[in-house]
C-alpha cells in the first residue's frame, strides 16, 4: 500500500495562499487507510487552513471533496466535478493521484498536500512500515520473504555490514537489521543455503534506472477510450 | 438495493462479467431469462466493467457515492431530567455488571445535582456561609 505523510501546514499555506478558491480533494484508497489523505483528513485540513491568521489578505475559499481513486484519469474526468471558481486543487492523494489530476485538469494548478513516502504494510494497527522499493526484480524467494533492498539501509545483497549490532541497524532509531532478520527467517525455514548463495550485480533497469516504468495490459477498453 | 446499477441500455452481452478482474460479476440463465449478479464484497470498484461495457449501460456513480444502509437500530435510555440520550439498555447492563451497581438514567451534569439533592444532611455549613 502507498503511504504518505501530510506536509507541514506552513508549507501548504504558502503554496495555496495566493489562490481565491481551492478544492481540497481527498482520496478514498491508500491514503484513507493510512489516515493521511482521506475525506476526513481533507475536512480537517480545510478547517486548519481556513484561519485568518495564516494569511495577510483574505483566506482562500475552501471546498472539500473526495473521490475513490485520484490515480485514474477517466474516473476523475467522469466523476470529479470542478466547482465553478476553483483556481487551484489541493490534493491529498499520493504523487500518482496528484499527477493524474494535474494532467486531467491542466492548466489548473494541482498542489500536493502529502509527501508520498513508501510502499508499506501494516504489521500492527496504526503502524505502517516500508517493505518494498519496487525494484522490479524481486528476490524475496532467496531472502525468506524479507526484502534487503527496502529494509536494509544500505540495500545490501549478501549479508549484514559491520555496523549491524545486536540485531539492529547502525542507523539507529530501533531499526532492525534486515539481514539479521533474513538469516533468522532462513534458519526457521531450513534454507540457510540461500544465505550462502552470492548475489552478484543487480540490473536496476527494472527498478526505474532506465526511466519510468509501465505495465501494459491490452484488451481493456482499447476500443472504448474514455477521455 | 444494489450499488451496481445498469440502465436500460444493458443488453445482457456479459462483457462486464467476463472482464471483471475481481470475479465480482456473474450471471444466471433460468426460465429463459438472464439475471446479472454483483457481489459488493468482491468488488474492488476498479471500473473495468464501466470501461468495457459496449452499451455504456453501467451507472458507476452509484458505486462511488450512494445510499446508506441501516445496520442496527437500538433503543436509547435518556437522562430523566433533561432527556439527553445516554446509552442503550445493553450498554447500561454492561456498565452495571462491571461496576456492580445500578444506574439511573442521568447525564453527567444531572447526576451531580441528583445526588446532591439526595444528600440527607444538607450542605456543609462552610458552604452555606460562602454562598451568602
Amino acid at each position: 500500500m502507498i503511504v504518505g505523510d501530510r506536509k507541514p501546514l506552513k508549507e501548504i499555506v504558502s503554496a495555496i495562499k495566493t489562490y481565491k478558491q481551492v478544492l481540497v480533494l481527498g482520496c478514498g484508497s491508500c491514503v484513507t487507510v493510512c489516515l493521511s489523505g482521506g475525506e476526513r483528513e481533507a475536512e480537517q485540513l480545510s478547517r486548519e487552513l481556513d484561519q485568518v491568521r495564516h494569511y495577510q489578505g483574505t483566506p482562500p475559499k475552501f471546498v472539500v471533496g473526495s473521490i475513490l481513486r485520484q490515480c485514474e484519469r477517466d474516473l476523475v474526468l467522469a466523476y470529479q466535478d470542478m466547482p465553478a471558481g476553483t483556481d487551484a486543487v489541493l490534493s491529498l492523494a499520493c504523487g500518482a493521484g496528484v499527477q493524474t489530476l494535474a494532467d486531467a485538469f491542466e492548466p489548473l494548478p494541482v498542489i500536493p498536500a502529502l509527501n508520498t513516502t513508501f510502499l508499506g504494510a501494516s504489521d500492527k494497527p496504526g503502524i505502517w512500515t516500508e517493505k518494498c522499493k519496487g525494484c522490479g526484480d524481486c528476490i524475496l524467494i532467496h531472502t525468506g520473504g524479507i526484502c534487503p533492498i527496502a529494509r536494509c539501509a544500505k540495500s545490501l545483497f549478501n549479508g549484514p555490514c559491520g555496523g549491524s549490532k545486536g540485531g539492529y541497524c547502525e542507523v539507529g532509531q530501533g531499526i532492525p537489521c534486515a539481514w539479521t532478520q533474513i538469516v533468522a527467517r532462513l534458519k526457521k525455514m531450513d534454507k540457510l543455503h540461500c544465505y550462502e548463495q552470492i548475489h552478484t550485480l543487480k540490473d536496476w533497469k527494472p527498478g526505474g534506472a532506465a526511466g519510468l516504468r509501465n505495465r501494459v495490459r491490452t484488451g481493456l477498453g482499447d476500443g472504448n477510450q474514455r477521455n | 438495493m444494489s450499488y451496481f446499477r445498469v440502465n436500460q441500455n444493458c443488453n445482457g452481452c456479459l462483457a462486464c462479467v467476463e472482464n471483471c478482474p475481481a470475479a465480482a460479476l456473474a450471471f444466471v440463465d433460468q426460465n429463459g431469462r438472464r439475471t446479472l449478479k454483483h457481489s459488493m464484497t468482491q468488488c474492488a470498484r476498479c471500473g473495468q466493467c464501466w470501461r468495457v461495457c459496449p452499451q455504456d449501460a453501467i451507472e458507476f456513480q452509484h458505486l462511488l457515492t450512494g445510499q446508506w444502509d441501516d445496520v442496527i437500530t437500538l433503543d436509547l435510555i435518556h437522562c430523566q431530567i433533561c432527556g439527553e440520550p445516554l446509552y442503550s439498555p445493553a450498554y447500561r447492563q454492561r456498565i452495571e455488571s462491571k461496576l456492580n451497581s445500578t444506574h439511573e438514567g442521568l447525564c453527567s451534569k444531572h447526576r451531580q445535582s441528583y445526588y446532591a439533592a439526595k444528600w440527607p444532611y444538607g450542605l456543609p455549613s462552610r458552604a452555606k456561609t460562602d454562598l451568602k
